[in-house]
């Protein structure tokens, strides 16, 4: 895609302009969603041979996942210690510690393993803000009729009603984590539109929300009697005999030993999948967004959905290089910040749905009215010096870790526009979970990103940070209710998928499940050598 | 006549006087005030002659010190710090110095402010050093009573004033510009150089900083010359050092012998060997700043420039011996620690730099530091050095390169199997 | 923008925990390591400056200077020197918000579950090594003379990256007294009218959600 200006000789013609106004567009909606959209690219996508999903249409890269084979066997585990706890939580972001505290409140003994650290997560990235519709213009039901109309109708509805009337107590609950927000001099919660919405409904900290919403709970975590195991992902889910999940195997990165964890319930919230950098899109997601929780709960057996269908976040920077990726956050657009093409021209307004202004933006670029830098890097100017103009000071008072962004690349936003191109953000499916975080095996939930059902095909800003607390301690309730199983003996412990069939390629795969990390950190590698 | 050779002259009876002057101006006390006062231009050659040198762990020429304050312009105030914040491991002669000989110290300040119109006299000492800190306020109250303040002041043309402050215990105080800080009544935070003391110390005033065992000397050297100072050390070395003998050794302690004395001499003849009859193993030296010592080492003399050949230093000639049997992973581990609870925080690479040394040499040294634990020691030694405003990270990092230099094996064998 | 051809066959060499690597320039520390494949799990984590968990020290050529940084967010330069410490553990310090519930008793509180605030040595240490230059001794100071809202709002930027807690001679956890600060101030003060007027109708089911005809619970039991 070496077609478009290149970015010295767009940067010259660019020039700012408050009136600058939205020409109407010459193409449908649907039209440019099933030519651009990465979705809609049937040569990404493959048929599952095997597991609950067969027949199901999922992404490749993620099939080949779901369907490789587990990285430990009962050899591996045969010797290991055993824990036993009433509540075993995968995962120590948003979800995994919202599921944790609320487990723990309702008396249950609860052990939290994540692969990295407490808090190393998505949710920590997060800048647009959490959902509520707290404002007088404002109501649950538009809340519900926004998110199933940006779902493009696929969503839940009983998921996303429990989830939008959950939302005043959710803000209320991380109030008293200690979880400040911004408000205004009366005292009252500050909100912003997300796009694609009917009313102002985000309640944010600066566009620090997540680094706040975080490290709220985590001290809340720490000052609790949460069992923690840092760096010890989870490698395997064990069922008894009858199918249910009865814990998991953990393996610790320092010292290279194994655990066994009987729970009564077992939660994942292991986030998103990012790192696998899905047609070979950058990513704005942390380092352990591998996908985890899903591979682990197929395994097991467990149904997903809609795993043909990721948000491609429209606003990812592209220059400089190294920084590809890193997240702008929608807020900007929400302020009132425009997209350009290469003839400073807007082409899209800039508050639809992501997947609609991910899709026009790809399809600038492959039209040729986009900016280049290399093979690699291209995309659209973030118009955000004509917003500075337009709301002078905005930019710093609003927006300080753009502006921190802009510092590290050596671009002043206030000055310059950005480069932006969508980055892979958000798995809009994931793992099928009923109202209490239930997922269709017995005794497994799951809560945040990896699961499925909220969203339908397309997620609106706000509605993740909202979910993983209201389904992060829903489910930590319920989990925490689980009496013990009558038999905690694992099955024979190999995958469920080996009774579903599965072809000879397949089985030939060299990846492991789950991936744990991305290829290019060597970890796979290190841990081929030390077999 | 064959002189003795252990205490023969600070530590000498004569010299072990107490608090009480009468009984040190009728030894040997006053004769080197006296000379000083006669002739105040003569001080400073004579200490150049003497070659006396820093004992509080610089070796750096005492003279230099002094002329360079006596040649500056500024003559408001000028301030003598008497250094005796001792606070290094396995170092305990200025105590020995303060608790049984205060009078020469003082004679010694006196002789001092002569030679360089010094008026304010500070004695800076540890305030876990009770007895000291009693023996000095006790016996400058008997020379502000005695007939030589007049005549001292008379030379000054000023007065001459007089402090005992306790340090805050901090081993950081020990620096010089540290102490400069702890005199302006502020945290002993060292302030970096340049400017030099001699230049800009106290209230910006010059000022010197003496080890107390330095200013010792200066009264026999005035009262029996320096011709006599450099013969009683050996070789091309100057004059006694008080060497402090711990650790693994039968007979600990302090011993004034002549400067450039043996290693195996003051281990074997005075510390009467290792415990147990053990081979030697290491010898953390000085402080212990500085790199160690091994048996190798044995026939070193004992002086600055000897030491410093076989890439250590003196130090304040404290030695503390270690047998084998023991770890040295272990002793390090416990050294780092000291250096990391005594850094002063003003320097993030010294304070987390250390910090960092320390938990990953427990982590060794408990048998659960791997290959990459040893790496990042390794990479830490080498950005640390000089990264701070004084030396405290580069004694550090002497200390643990030289010990992984000596015994490298020992961190290997030390590491867990499995690897990161 | 960086013309390709000047940097065509040039590499960066630097050392990563005493071992040598080589990158192109332009990266940074963390896709150096990437880039020749280093196996580094511990110490990354967002790669957007924002988790904390990346600290380094850091000297860079024929400087004597050594900085604490964020490896996401530090370029590759020749013959730099870095540093991945071992991991963080500061001092825990204990407390539970319920049983913060007025502003009376707040101070005597604070310490004591954070004592060593009030030794504050004035050294500086932390604000040099804070990688998101907050004015921390300042919010230390904020803090133990009892304005908690202005602590806790110094520490907006905070990544918890506990660099300073590292630095702090007197064992003082800055960062997490800017966290406890913001906590405890939200906790006693934030009642938005908004927020607790909608909550109320939802408690007294005047508000409610009506389903699209023909929908439901698409997950099979």
């Amino acid at each position: 895609m070496q077609n478009g200006t290149p970015y010295n000789t767009a940067l010259k013609y660019y020039s700012t302009d408050i009136h600058r106004p939205l020409v109407k567009a010459d193409f449908s909606k649907a039209e440019l969603l099933q030519n651009y959209h990465p979705d809609y690219d049937e040569h990404s996508m493959a048929i599952l041979q095997s597991g609950s999903n067969r027949g199901d249409r999922c992404h490749k890269q993620l099939a080949s996942i779901l369907q490789a084979s587990e990285r430990a066997q009962e050899n591996d585990f045969r010797n290991a210690n055993i824990i036993e706890t009433d509540v075993l939580v995968i995962g120590g972001g948003g979800a995994g510690c919202a599921a944790a505290l609320t487990a723990t409140g309702a008396g249950a003994h609860v052990l939290l393993a994540t692969k990295l650290r407490l808090g190393d997560s998505n949710t920590i990235m997060a800048e647009g803000g959490i959902q509520a519709s707290i404002e007088k213009n404002d109501t649950p039901q538009m809340h519900f009729d926004d998110t199933f109309k940006a779902g493009h109708q696929q969503g839940d509805t009983a998921l996303i009603k429990q989830l939008v009337l959950d939302g005043p107590d959710v803000i209320q609950w991380l109030i008293q984590q200690g979880m400040q927000f911004d408000t205004d001099n009366a005292g009252n919660l500050l909100t912003r539109r997300a796009g694609s919405t009917s009313a102002d409904r985000v309640v944010y900290y600066r566009d620090y929300t997540g680094l706040e919403m975080m490290r709220t709970l985590r001290e809340s975590v720490l000052n609790s009697n949460i069992m923690l195991r840092e760096y010890n992902p989870t490698i395997k889910l064990l069922s008894n005999k009858q199918g249910q999940c009865i814990g998991a195997v953990l393996h610790c990165l320092s010292n290279k030993t194994y655990t066994v964890v009987k729970a009564n319930a077992t939660i994942i919230a292991t986030g998103g999948i990012g790192r696998m950098h899905l047609n070979g899109f950058p990513t704005s997601n942390h380092l352990g967004a591998t996908g985890d929780g899903l591979a682990l709960a197929y395994h097991l057996g467990a149904k997903l959905r809609d795993l043909d269908s990721f948000q491609y976040h429209p606003t990812g920077l592209a220059f400089p290089e190294n920084l590809a990726g890193t997240l702008i956050t929608e807020g900007i657009r929400s302020a009132g910040a425009q997209l350009l093409n290469a003839d400073g021209k807007r082409f899209i307004n800039e508050l639809e749905p992501r997947d609609i202004v991910a899709a026009a933006i790809i399809r600038e670029c492959v039209e040729g009215r986009g900016i280049f830098v290399s093979k690699k890097s291209r995309g659209v100017w973030l118009d955000t010096p004509t917003l500075e103009q337009k709301k002078p000071g905005i930019l710093n008072s609003q927006f300080p870790k753009l502006v921190e962004l802009g510092k590290k690349s050596g671009i002043n936003p206030h000055h310059s526009p950005l480069l932006v191109y969508p980055t892979l953000h958000y798995q809009n499916g994931g793992i099928i979970i009923d109202k209490n975080g239930q997922t269709t095996v017995q005794g497994l939930y799951c809560a945040g990103e990896a699961s499925g059902g909220i969203h339908g095909k397309n997620r609106i800003m706000g509605n993740a940070l909202l979910e993983i607390i209201s389904f992060g301690r829903r489910a930590g309730l319920h989990a925490a209710k689980q009496q013990a199983k009558k038999n905690k003996d694992p099955d024979q412990c190999h995958s469920i998928l080996r009774n579903t069939g599965r072809s000879q390629n397949q089985q030939v795969a060299r990846q492991y499940s789950p991936l744990l990390f991305p290829e290019y950190t060597g970890f796979n590698s290190s841990v081929k050598k030390n077999d | 006549m064959i002189k003795p050779q252990l205490n023969s002259v600070l530590l000498h009876d004569h010299s072990q006087c107490g608090t009480d002057i009468s009984k040190w101006l009728s030894s040997i006390g006053g004769k080197g005030l006296e000379t000083a006062l006669q002739r105040p231009s003569s001080i400073i050659p004579e200490i150049k002659a003497a070659k006396l040198r820093g004992l509080g762990g610089s070796g750096f020429p005492t003279y230099k010190k002094w002329l360079l304050l006596s040649k500056q312009h500024n003559n408001n105030n000028r301030y003598l710090i008497c250094n005796g914040n001792e606070d290094e491991p396995g170092t305990f002669k200025d105590r020995s110095l303060l608790e049984n000989t205060p009078h020469q110290i003082i004679e010694g300040a006196l002789i001092c402010a002569l030679a360089t119109n010094i008026n304010h006299i500070i004695f800076y000492i540890n305030p876990d050093q009770k007895k000291s800190l009693d023996n000095i306020r006790a016996c400058i109250a008997q020379w502000l009573a005695s007939d030589y303040l007049p005549k001292i002041e008379n030379t000054l043309g000023r007065s001459l004033h007089f402090r005992v402050m306790a340090s805050s215990g901090e081993y950081i105080g020990g620096e010089e510009t540290a102490a400069i800080e702890a005199v302006e009544n502020k945290f002993p935070f060292p302030r970096g150089k340049p400017p030099f003391p001699v230049q800009h110390g106290v209230h910006f005033q010059p000022t010197l900083v003496n080890n107390i065992e330095t200013l010792a000397n200066v009264p026999h050297i005035m009262r029996n010359g320096a011709q006599w100072f450099n013969k009683l050390g050996k070789g091309n070395a100057s004059g006694t050092k008080l060497y402090c003998l711990s650790g693994d050794v039968n007979s600990p302690g302090v011993y004034e012998l002549p400067m450039g004395t043996s290693l195996n001499e003051l281990i074997v003849k005075y510390g009467n060997g290792i415990c147990g009859k053990q081979k030697l193993k290491a010898i953390f030296t000085g402080g212990p700043s500085n790199s160690i010592l091994t048996e190798q080492d044995l026939q070193m003399a004992l002086d600055f420039d000897s030491v410093a050949l076989h890439h250590s230093s003196l130090g304040t000639g404290a030695m503390i011996i270690v047998a084998e049997g023991n770890s040295i992973v272990k002793h390090i581990a416990k050294y780092i620690l000291f250096f990391s609870k005594a850094s002063c925080g003003q320097c993030p690479p010294c304070t987390t730099g250390i910090r960092y040394l320390s938990e990953l040499l427990t982590k060794i040294e408990t048998g659960h530091g791997n290959r990459e634990d040893l790496d990042i020691l390794t990479g830490l030694c080498n950005i640390l050095p000089y990264s701070g405003r004084c030396h405290l990270p580069n004694g550090a990092i002497n200390l643990l390169k030289s010990a992984l230099r000596h015994f490298q094996g020992e961190f290997e064998n030390a590491l867990r199997s499995t690897t990161e | 923008m960086t013309n390709k051809s000047d940097k065509l066959n040039s590499v960066v060499s630097l050392t990563v925990n005493n071992q040598m690597i080589t990158a192109p320039p332009g990266n940074t520390v963390v896709q150096a390591l990437w880039h020749c494949g280093k196996a580094r799990i511990k110490g990354i984590g967002c790669i957007e400056g924002v988790c904390g968990s990346c600290r380094v020290l850091v000297r860079r050529h024929a400087s004597s200077s050594v900085t604490t940084e964020l490896a996401c967010q530090t370029t590759i330069e020749e013959n730099m020197q870095v540093i991945f410490p071992p991991l963080s553990r500061p001092i825990p310090h204990q407390y539970q918000l319920t049983e913060i519930t007025n502003e009376r008793d707040l101070y005597a509180q604070f310490k004591q579950i954070f004592p060593e605030a009030q030794h504050c040595r004035h050294c500086g240490g932390c604000n040099i090594s804070c990688p998101k230059d907050i004015d921390v001794e300042q919010g230390v100071r904020f803090a133990t003379d009892g304005n908690f809202k202005e602590a806790g709002a110094l520490f907006f930027t905070c990544v918890m990256c506990d660099l300073c807690s590292d630095a702090c001679p007197e064992l003082i956890a800055p960062n997490y007294v800017g966290l406890f600060s913001r906590r405890v101030y939200t906790c006693l003060h934030m009642k938005p009218a908004n927020l607790l007027q909608r909550i109320d109708q939802l408690n007294r089911d005047e508000m409610d959600v009506v389903l699209p005809k023909n929908t439901g619970t698409i997950k099979d039991q």
